[in-house]
């Protein structure tokens, strides 16, 4: 499986039969992988499937529990971050690795901190005199940052570029990138992709982590393909086909279309009317916006992550308080409504934050499956509760959403996957049978065949004729499910639109507040 | 392999996480106790003799003599007396628990609580039939006026419910120690006036067979309270919102439990309960209310609630452990000549291994999930098909 | 006037290297409740080293109390480790863990005064006895009129807790430690990528606060109690987290916030001497410093900050 390696002589990185197990589970089976130097390798996998499991060896956050490793040929062994510092390996973090409180400076100088002496005897950390460098550093590679800025106040496309100065700060010449457009705008990918192009012609060799198959065309020479910790294929980028690539990550047929069927819209379900949030520090986050869903409408709100969905999300189904303007269902104003009574209404929400909203953790499956009716008959019948009737319920939800679990309906939730969990909180929410669905982010974290799954299950309900508000990061989701499209930027609606009038690129514009 | 035998027998030793319940306490008691032991030889004094005489102070163990009209069974009843206000004050801090909240308060709600119970019904000429239902009732409504007020001020206003009751214990022991110096105290004595027996929750002076003892009619309330409780917590509707609303409040919220009335809710049933131990205490066991001090009792709740893992039922038996030590310790150090004061050092040693108990339970999960790794894996290569 | 200050400013500095202590706890995303512990675990350690040595010196001498306040500062720090081992090592809830080691140190101070009162001094007495620290007056600047309070009768441990302020704020805001130490409670996974120690520096940060927190104790014991008992134990260390609270866990801000706090003590003394009531209504201005931190909370706590990863379990190997 090796490839023509020796070409560029000895490789800048050699990765012999890693192994590495977490408790109930083999992340890295046996692999093996040689990256040469100016080369801009991909790792192609699923999520679970091991990629930033082995990243994170290869910069020393874990070691391996068998394997080697080789940096210019030279045996090491690297059992933490300062070591792969050392060794001028440096890596950005899907979840990026700032301090919220602190300048760009000093994240960036966060380890390796400049220091002077106040007075001639006092040691102190200069980040005054830091600054100037940081700044010359981030004009030298494009990367446009105020160094005195503090992380908070900066969007994620800047954070992103401030994690890139870290590693340039501490020299790095292999600079590994887990997931780095995740979070970005088309047009934000656009200039990140360059950014690594001139890295690698500036001579450093980059690692990109990733499941989306158009960037490693875009950008990548080499990829090596991951599937269930195992290594399936390292291939020739320009030699491979999508397709091919596609099938190497799942390990079967994807059938990339899905059909969806001509919209038969009925009457305005949802009314949104110049709703505006504040957070908790009193700022408004979501402000003056105002749309409506029809009956079988996908309407899904486009953004970049941080631009007040949540808070909009959160707002209608009654979790935060709207500071001004209303929100209607069937005609019914429930601006001020409980979100028990929204929930009796008819509204259905499915949370971006599985874990923390979506579920109780320590509670059984069962408890959960019934979280949103356990006050009601048969559950609960004069403040007592009926077990059988808990189990009944159940019992058929595991059936009809194939939801897979340890001990059935007693599994405690905290151990079942992320994949079943959100099928778990799917199969909850479509029960409640509700004139409108609220989705966000129903698909983070899934692997492509749960995907398919949840996607058809937003179709099939909106054969049904429900409303369905679909709040996604992913553009590709937005763009393929929407019926009509709000794209939403610092809290405002820029755009609302039909989704066949818009292009890809001027959703991607509003996105980032371009309205001409 | 020999650290996975090791573990395999740990493991085997403590059960499944169901019987964990009852096998990690223990060891947390057993550890305790081991160290109790290590701190009594380092004294130089014979440790079962030392336990011994923890045993026989709560008359659970025969002394060499009795005063005259005087048996093990008066000490036995006398150590009933002093439990029941125990079960009470552990039920409170433990509901409080189950809904994600640390009532440290107990003892500011007991000392209140038996306040205003001493000076209406206590010290009136009210007959017993109205004036013991009344102490008991009073109990009930301040405690959990007092809990409420804790749970509106984290509720309303963020304040961490730990900082809150310490304030208003130390307010209240201040408060009432000025009132009952002022207005409640024997001036030649200096002591402060003794409830009337008409109010008082234990009866006194009573003969059983030759022995003089006391009998606490509040113990049967007490145990019906933990049945109560236990039925409250696991088979109701107030019991299923407490418990999400302790594991997650944004997550119950999104289910649309009423977190903030929930949280009332806990706070003033832990106060009922703290109440109900207040009126035990100083109008059952004690007899007077007491100026400048809090009840230690308020303190060692905690310990019992968190060796009892919360639990109702389990708090029976942490309880009655802790109060042996607590009531066992005056008679220990004459018995010994050791100060009394190491029963609570027994206790917080307990306290500390309890602390721990999530981390055992943790380790206890990763050990089982690792070596069932490894019965797979062995199964696996013997082409063995016993596994599930 | 300057009684209240001289009176208010003995109790705010003690009470402000407390919640100091508090802040180099809290800012590394450790919840500190266990203040009031580690403070009196600190009096413990001095308060015994003065008994233990006290025939070494002459009764006039204060050299022992300044040995003391050292002794106190590395009792606190030691005491501490065992707040910092059942948060760090053991992954024990941290409201708890705090409440625990409070309760704790009580117990067995309490049973160690007594027992070594028995055993090595036989004497029976739940306290070691201690003078009452000498006081100094600066001339001149002691003349300000009103201003003058702050230079007149100060005790000197005034001045040490003033200086080992300076050199905590020196060191949490101006060195690599404190930098690290501040990133720990906002996001410790970024230390741990930056090739920090997170486990280590919250070691670090919790046993400076049981030694911040032992220094504090010590002066209480050596000012508003003249001797150690367990009566030591009368709710300062949760004054201070208060205290820390308002001050929106920075240094300066919380220095305010225990100044505020002395005053109305000793303003309240001060008025019932003014008024002549009895002695009894001294246990009603007790009240005022608790009374006024429930106030403050109310107004202070829904709008600050605390740290961002306060409490949070850090687990590395998570994944």
């Amino acid at each position: 499986m090796t490839m023509n390696e020796s070409a560029a002589g000895t490789p800048i990185i050699e990765m012999r039969h890693i192994t590495k197990r977490f408790p109930g589970i083999v992340a890295n089976d046996d692999i093996s992988l040689s990256i040469n130097k100016g080369e801009i390798f991909a790792l192609l996998g699923e999520n679970g499937a091991g990629k930033s499991t082995l990243m994170s060896i290869l910069f020393g956050m874990y070691e391996p529990d068998a394997g080697e490793i080789y940096i210019r040929g030279e045996k090491v062994r690297i059992s933490s971050p300062n070591q792969a510092t050392k060794l001028n390996i440096g890596m950005v973090h899907q979840h990026f690795k700032l301090v919220s409180n602190f300048t760009v400076t000093e994240n960036i100088v966060l380890g390796l901190e400049p220091k002077k002496r106040l007075g001639g005897i006092l040691p102190v950390v200069d980040i005054k005199g830091t600054d100037g460098k940081i700044a010359a550093l981030s004009e030298k590679y494009g990367l446009e940052v105020d160094p005195r800025a503090k992380i908070e106040d900066l969007t994620v496309s800047v954070q992103q570029r401030v994690e890139i100065l870290k590693m340039l700060y501490r020299e790095a010449e292999i600079m590994i990138f887990d997931e780095p457009t995740a979070m970005l705008t088309p047009q934000e990918i656009e200039s990140l992709l360059g950014v690594i192009r001139s890295l690698r012609d500036a001579g450093k060799t980059i690692i990109l982590i990733t499941h989306k198959l158009e960037e490693i065309k875009q950008v990548a020479d080499r990829c090596a393909v991951l599937c269930r910790g195992k290594l399936v294929a390292t291939c020739d980028v320009a030699a491979t086909s999508t397709h091919q690539m596609a099938y190497m990550m799942v390990g079967r047929e994807v059938s990339n279309e899905m059909e969806k069927e001509p919209p038969h819209f009925g009457r305005e379900v949802l009314q949104v009317e110049h709703l505006t949030v504040k957070n908790a520090n009193g700022f408004p986050v979501v402000k003056d916006v105002s749309f409506s869903i029809r009956e079988g409408e996908i309407f899904a709100v486009a953004g970049v992550s941080g631009n007040g969905q949540d808070e909009l999300a959160d707002a209608i189904a009654g979790m935060a308080d709207a500071a001004a303007g209303t929100i209607r269902l069937d005609g019914e104003d429930i601006t001020r409504a409980s979100v028990r009574q929204r929930n009796e209404a008819g509204m259905a929400y499915i949370p971006a934050d599985r874990q923390n909203t979506g579920m109780i953790m320590d509670f059984t499956l069962a408890e959960n499956l019934l979280l949103k009716s356990y006050y009601r008959p048969p559950y609960c019948v004069r403040g007592r509760l009926h077990r059988e009737a808990f189990g009944r319920k159940s019992q058929e939800l595991i059936g009809a959403y194939d939801i897979r679990s340890g001990q059935g309906a007693d599994t405690v939730v905290r151990s079942m996957s992320g994949g079943n969990q959100q099928k778990a909180i799917v199969a909850r929410e479509l029960d409640q049978q509700g004139k409108l669905t609220i989705f966000v982010q129903p698909t983070r974290g899934l692997d492509i065949g749960a995907i398919e799954n949840i996607h058809r299950q937003i179709l099939a309900e909106r054969a049904k004729g429900r409303a369905i508000l679909l709040i996604s990061l992913e553009l590709d989701e937005v763009m393929k499910l929407a019926d009509t499209i709000g794209v939403i930027f610092s809290g405002q609606l820029l755009k609302t639109a039909p989704v066949q009038n818009l292009t890809v690129n001027q959703v991607g514009n509003y996105m980032m507040g371009v309205t001409t | 392999m020999k650290k996975n035998s090791m573990k395999k027998a740990f493991l085997a030793v403590m059960g499944s996480e169901k019987r964990q319940n009852i096998t990690i306490p223990l060891l947390e008691v057993l550890l305790g106790l081991i160290a109790g032991t290590i701190i009594f030889l380092i004294l130089g004094k014979n440790p079962i003799e030392a336990f011994a005489a923890f045993l026989q102070g709560c008359g659970l163990f025969p002394k060499e003599n009795y005063a005259g009209g005087r048996g093990m069974f008066t000490d036995f009843l006398s150590y009933l007396d002093n439990w029941t206000p125990m079960i009470f004050a552990a039920l409170a801090v433990a509901v409080a628990f189950k809904a994600g909240l640390f009532n440290i308060g107990v003892s500011g709600q007991m000392l209140l609580s038996g306040f205003i119970a001493t000076i209406t019904v206590g010290y009136s000429p009210l007959p017993a039939v109205v004036a013991k239902p009344l102490v008991i009732l009073i109990g009930v409504v301040v405690g959990a006026l007092l809990g409420g007020l804790i749970g509106y001020l984290k509720h309303r206003f963020n304040i961490n419910e730990v900082v809150s009751a310490i304030m208003i214990n130390y307010i209240l022991q201040y408060l009432l120690s000025f009132f009952i110096l002022s207005f409640y105290t024997n001036p030649i004595t200096r002591q402060s006036n003794v409830v009337s027996d008409a109010s008082r929750l234990t009866l006194q002076d009573v003969m059983i067979g030759d022995y003089k003892t006391v009998i606490p009619l509040g113990f049967l309330l007490a145990l019906v309270a933990v049945a109560v409780m236990h039925y409250f917590i696991n088979f109701t509707k107030f019991g299923y919102e407490l418990k999400a609303v302790g594991f997650n409040g944004r997550a119950s919220r999104y289910a649309g439990i009423n977190v903030r009335r929930t949280i009332m809710k806990a706070m003033m049933t832990s106060g009922a309960l703290a109440g109900l131990a207040g009126v035990t205490y100083y109008l059952g066991y004690l007899g007077s209310i007491q100026p400048r001090v809090l009840a230690d009792l308020g303190y060692d709740s905690i310990a019992v609630s968190l060796l009892g893992n919360a639990n109702p039922i389990g708090i029976v038996f942490s309880s009655f452990l802790i109060t042996v030590i607590s009531k066992g310790s005056t008679y220990m150090s004459s018995a010994v000549s050791v100060d009394q004061e190491i029963g609570s050092v027994i206790t917080g040693l307990m306290l500390l291994f309890a602390a721990c108990g999530a981390f055992v339970r943790y380790k206890l999960h990763m050990a089982r999930v690792s070596v069932e790794e490894e019965a797979r894996e062995a199964g696996k290569a013997g082409k063995g098909g016993d596994e599930k | 006037m300057s009684t209240i200050i001289i009176d208010g400013m003995a109790f705010a500095m003690p009470l402000f290297i407390i919640a100091v202590g508090g802040i180099y706890s809290e800012r590394s995303g450790v919840t500190n409740l266990a203040l009031e512990g580690f403070l009196g675990a600190g009096g413990f350690f001095g308060a015994l080293f003065v008994a233990c040595t006290s025939s070494l010196f002459a009764a006039s001498s204060q050299l022992p109390m300044y040995l003391s306040l050292l002794v106190a500062m590395v009792g606190g720090g030691l005491y501490a480790l065992l707040h910092a081992v059942l948060c760090i090592k053991f992954k024990a809830n941290q409201v708890i863990s705090g409440v625990v080691v409070n309760i704790i140190a009580m117990a067995l101070t309490d049973f160690l005064t007594s027992q070594i009162n028995t055993s090595v001094f036989g004497a029976s007495s739940d306290r070691f006895v201690l003078s009452v620290s000498s006081r100094f007056t600066v001339p001149v600047l002691s003349s300000i009129p009103v201003l003058g309070g702050f230079f007149t009768n100060v005790y000197p441990f005034e001045v040490i807790i003033l200086l080992v302020a300076l050199a905590a704020y020196y060191l949490l805001y101006k060195t690599t430690f404190g930098m690290r130490l501040r990133a720990c409670g906002d996001n410790p996974s970024a230390v741990d990528a930056a090739g920090g120690d997170v486990a280590g520096i919250r070691y670090i940060a919790v046993m400076l606060s049981g030694a911040l927190s032992g220094l504090g104790g010590m002066c209480f014991a050596y000012s508003i109690f003249a001797n150690y008992s367990s009566s030591i134990y009368v709710g300062y260390g949760y004054l201070a987290i208060a205290a820390m609270i308002f001050g929106n866990w920075k240094i300066l801000p919380t220095f305010w916030a225990c100044v505020l706090f002395g005053f109305a003590r000793s303003g309240g003394y001060r008025l019932v001497q003014v008024l002549g009531m009895p002695s009894t209504y001294s246990d009603l201005i007790m009240i005022l410093p608790y009374l006024l931190t429930l106030l403050l909370l109310v107004f202070f706590s829904k709008n600050n900050r605390s740290p961002r990863a306060l409490g949070e379990i850090y687990d590395k190997g998570k994944r």
